[in-house]
């Protein structure tokens, strides 16, 4: 048989059988009949004569392919295993009994949630603000900056409380955007809180004067006294300005422990409080000596910026 | 189809299932290369169609994967193989069958000696 009768063969064959699948729901006949073609070519291929003779008439084909795939089938998408299995987890855990007594108890704690969703927003807002503002979880009344903090949040907690306690019932749009809303402000406040411990133990410097009385801490509780600069070669280096994230220069107090610190004058007359290292002596007179200290291992990938010589062509032979 | 063809068919219809996941365990296939290794196997009489259509329910449901190989001198190729659900479902199967045949050939041991009535 040629090849173009039995494409036409299998074309032919093919509609019929489609033909006679045609009440099922499109998208279920879609699954079903993907590979249709393809199997009625093999099938052509080998079998050298009309397909009816093989398989017999289409439409008992069809009834065959029908039965085998039972068309009580609900849904006409192939559903991701994985999907799948994540449901049916979904499913036991929320038909589990504690799963039920939490969540008859969840209404009890909404007041709680209004109060805490009114004190995050306020929280966003001043992060959005002002991101290098230190956050304190309760302000400190006696600064105007904290003092705007506490209104704020008073204000909004009313606002918050007013909206929970609302009898009447949004539209189902309405109630989406809240249910997100809800959540969003739970998510962003989880790393919100994260935040507000994790200062650094250097203390805020609210004035940029040289020599103010609280010293600076490091995690141990030894008050830093001296910083030491290396370059990315391992060089000590000497008379390094540093400032912090203001701007402002970063200045010890040194004079803690048993050492006294020569700062060196600026043309102007002041002394310069932030070049690093900081010459220092002991009350005995014998100088600070540099700490030793174990240098990290930098990347390979780029080549220091020593030059290297390489062997160049002998000039004189 | 004579009577022993149809008795087959209805017998193998519970088990169509069974047998194309077998099948499939031992190596991906595409459709046609399935219908012609259960007949290898000894199920004669099974139809192209039974078989395409298992392999649809199949892959519907979950318990198949399907790929196409590329092919210079014919048509490309579907080819379908077991992921872990359909290995699942083999296991589960199989024991359910190994079960099944022991009770169905004790009840027909009496019958198949002739003692049976």
């Amino acid at each position: 048989m040629a090849s173009n009768d039995q494409a036409s063969d299998v074309a032919t064959y093919a509609a019929s059988v489609r033909t006679a699948l045609a009440d099922l729901p499109p998208d279920q006949a879609e699954v079903l009949l993907e590979d249709l073609e393809d199997h009625l070519r093999e099938v052509a291929a080998e079998a050298g004569g009309p397909l009816a003779e093989r398989l017999g008439p289409p439409e008992q084909y069809a009834q065959e392919l029908r039965a085998a795939y039972g068309a009580t089938h609900a849904g006409g998408t192939r559903q991701d295993p994985a999907l799948r299995d994540f449901k049916l987890a979904v499913r036991s855990v929320t038909a589990s009994a504690w799963f039920g007594q939490v969540r008859a108890f969840l209404p009890e704690l909404r007041p709680a949630w209004w109060v805490l969703r009114a004190y995050v927003v306020v929280l966003l807002l001043l992060e959005a603000f002002s991101p290098s503002y230190n956050l304190r979880p309760i302000p400190n009344p006696f600064s105007s900056r904290g003092l705007l903090e506490i209104i704020a949040a008073a204000i909004a907690i009313v606002v918050s409380i007013r909206l929970g306690r609302q009898r009447r019932p949004l539209a189902k749009r309405g109630r989406l955007i809240a249910i997100g809303a809800n959540v969003a402000i739970a998510l962003i406040a989880l790393p919100v809180f994260a935040r507000m411990g994790t200062f650094p133990s250097i203390a805020m410097m609210e004035s940029g004067v040289a020599g103010q009385s609280q010293p600076l801490i490091l995690p141990n509780g030894d008050a830093l006294t001296n910083i030491y600069p290396y370059s990315r070669d391992g060089k000590p280096l000497t008379d390094v300005l540093l400032y912090d994230q203001e701007g402002r220069p970063l200045t010890t107090s040194p004079n803690v422990g048993d050492v006294t610190t020569e700062y060196p004058l600026g043309a102007d007359g002041q002394p310069i409080t932030n070049a690093y290292p900081l010459r220092q002596r002991h009350l005995n007179g014998d100088p600070v000596s540099a700490p030793r200290v174990a240098l990290p291992p930098w990347p390979a990938a780029s080549p220091t910026a020593s030059p290297t010589l390489s062997p160049s062509p002998s000039p004189t032979h | 189809m004579n009577q022993a063809e149809v008795d087959t068919t209805q017998l193998l219809k519970g088990v169509l299932d069974l047998a194309v996941l077998a099948v499939l365990a031992e190596a991906d296939s595409y459709g046609y290369d399935v219908v012609r290794r259960l007949r290898e196997n000894g199920l004669d009489h099974v139809g192209d169609a039974s078989v395409y259509g298992t392999l649809r329910r199949l892959y519907q449901a979950g318990a198949l994967n399907s790929y196409v190989v590329p092919s210079d001198e014919g048509p490309h190729r579907k080819y379908y193989g077991l992921n872990n659900r359909g290995r699942k479902a083999l296991d589960q199967s199989a024991q359910t069958w190994v079960s099944l045949s022991k009770a169905l050939n004790h009840l027909l041991n009496g019958r198949s000696n002739g003692h049976g009535k």
